[in-house]
């Protein structure tokens, strides 16, 4: 037994090391095989543009947005207006985060109070935020507050039904091994509930960081005086169509790196999950 | 021969829609201290259910479970179990695991010293910091008798913990846990439907029947340590407690 398990423990470090570099080499194979794609519509765009194939005004060609897109930064305009929705988006996070983890925990681990709460949550889920934009920008003015609960409100429910999932999915045989050891009820949450719903809220937190981000964007579009939305809809109102593609390829671009930021967090502060290792059969 | 451990006329029975099911009639055994007692039986005779009673983990209908002179109400430290399934948390990494029962009860120093003695008696030294997805079967099992061990029950109790395992790593699991109990010299109650297991791991086995499930007879092994299927004698008592079972079929060989 004991020189079979040297030899595992040999694999198992060997392991360690040629994974980093393995990964490494997934990794660029896979920024190469995700950036072929954009890159080969760009380069069309732009000879179609060239061609006198596409309308200069409705289509401006990436050539001329890139343009945009560097005296827009080199004035500090584009980063003033990221900076507006970027403040936003953690204040109105933060919120929801501090709404919707408590409730999911409660609701997850009380049955009784889901049966209470859970149709009036359902019903509300069911509603866009975008459809409440009006009605808070009435309650709320159309300054920060009403911007900043259209976020609260599309992060919340994503953030609070994977929260709740992840508690009430916490797997009972182990629940029952805890049971053995004689765990108090507080014991068991710290100790068995928490960890077991941790890679779920994670996919919560992700989620209701996505639509916040997207129906920001949508807030900022019906009125605001800085922010991507505005910058946006100013392009509009001073007909560059080029400013207004500035500004969606910012959102994209803004919302990737938010996610990538999420994986990064997860898969550190989760390092026990096992990886799904998608790696495709090549040849 | 003192009684450390003894079960008293348990009957259990499940409500099934409007009738009921009689799962264990009329349960009566005691174990001596140190005694390693193997529980066969076929799918359904209700050697499971019997054992989570002991467990504390469910609820007899009557009867009592005394062991070291209290009775037993509920799931205790001093009662450790091993599941068919490892159960290790997925969140925590083998000593972790191991540690989980005692964490936050004794010191830090003797908590890390009883988890690298555990880890050491069943082999997972060099694992202490693997996490659980990383782990063969049978070095996952090997951690779950090691983290049934760290309370330093009274009792362990194995719900057929070699069951999932092929059959190299079954038998090879099965000398190691001869060889820990034989230095713990633990009270243990080993669940199991490989009467060959039974027979090479019990001291005494008592062999259930099921509809209703009940004892029909509790053999002493007389083989000593370590025994080996293919010895005639083994043989013989393997043949003789199938040929007293009312059908065959009712133990797997």
């Amino acid at each position: 037994m004991k020189s079979s398990a040297n030899h595992q423990r040999k694999n198992l470090l060997n392991l360690s090391g040629a994974t980093a570099r393995l990964e490494l080499k997934r990794f660029l194979k896979k920024l190469i095989q995700g950036l072929a794609l954009p890159l080969v519509v760009i380069v069309l765009w732009e000879i179609l543009s060239d061609l006198g194939r596409l309308n200069a005004y409705l289509l401006p060609p990436p050539t001329l947005i890139v343009d945009r897109l560097m005296t827009t930064l080199g004035n500090g305009e584009l980063l003033k207006h990221l900076g507006a929705s970027l403040s936003r988006v953690v204040y109105g996070f933060s919120i929801a985060l501090c709404m919707a983890l408590p409730l999911g925990f409660l609701l997850g681990l009380v049955p009784g109070v889901r049966n209470l709460l859970s149709p009036t949550l359902s019903f509300l889920q069911q509603i866009p935020a975008i459809a409440w934009i009006p009605m808070f920008i009435l309650w709320l003015g159309i300054d920060e507050a009403s911007k900043i609960a259209i976020i609260v409100y599309s992060a919340f429910f994503p953030i609070f039904l994977n929260t709740l999932y992840g508690i009430a999915s916490t797997d009972p045989k182990l629940k029952e091994v805890a049971y053995t050891y004689g765990l108090s009820r507080w014991g068991l949450i710290t100790r068995v509930y928490l960890p077991s719903a941790a890679p779920s809220v994670f996919v919560g937190m992700r989620l209701g960081l996505s639509f916040s981000w997207r129906s920001l964007v949508a807030a900022e579009l019906l009125g605001a005086s800085k922010g991507i939305g505005y910058l946006i809809q100013e392009g509009r109102e001073m007909a560059q169509p080029d400013l207004m593609m500035v500004g969606v390829f910012f959102i994209g671009l803004t919302g990737l790196l938010l996610d990538f930021i999420f994986c990064h967090l997860e898969n550190r502060f989760l390092p026990w999950q096992e990886k799904v290792t998608t790696q495709e059969v090549t040849e | 021969m003192t009684s450390f451990l003894k079960i008293k006329g348990i009957t259990k029975q499940f409500k099934l829609g409007n009738g009921q099911i009689q799962v264990l009639e009329d349960i009566c055994f005691e174990v001596a201290s140190g005694e390693l007692i193997c529980l066969i039986g076929s799918s359904g005779c209700g050697k499971t259910t019997l054992l989570r009673i002991i467990a504390g983990l469910e609820k007899q209908t009557t009867g009592q479970i005394i062991l070291d002179d209290n009775v037993v109400a509920a799931a205790g430290r001093e009662r450790g179990m091993v599941f068919q399934e490892p159960r290790l948390f997925p969140w925590l990494t083998l000593e972790e695991n191991v540690a989980f029962g005692i964490k936050g009860k004794v010191n830090k120093t003797i908590l890390q010293r009883t988890v690298q003695d555990l880890l050491a008696m069943v082999g997972l030294s060099d694992f202490a910091k693997a996490w659980p997805h990383q782990l063969s079967g049978g070095m996952a099992q090997r951690a779950a008798i090691a983290r049934a061990l760290a309370t330093d029950p009274q009792i362990l109790l194995l719900d057929e913990p070699f069951t999932a395992l092929d059959t190299s790593t079954r038998s090879k699991l099965q000398t190691d846990f001869l060889r820990l109990w034989q230095s713990t010299h633990k009270t243990c109650i080993h669940v199991t439907h490989d009467l060959d297991e039974a027979l090479i791991l019990g001291q005494r086995v008592i062999v259930m029947q099921p509809s209703p499930g009940r004892i029909r007879e509790i053999v002493t092994v007389p083989f000593s340590y370590p025994r080996c299927p293919e010895n005639p004698d083994f043989i013989a008592l393997k043949k003789r407690i199938l040929d007293s079972s009312v059908s065959s079929t009712e133990i797997q060989i």
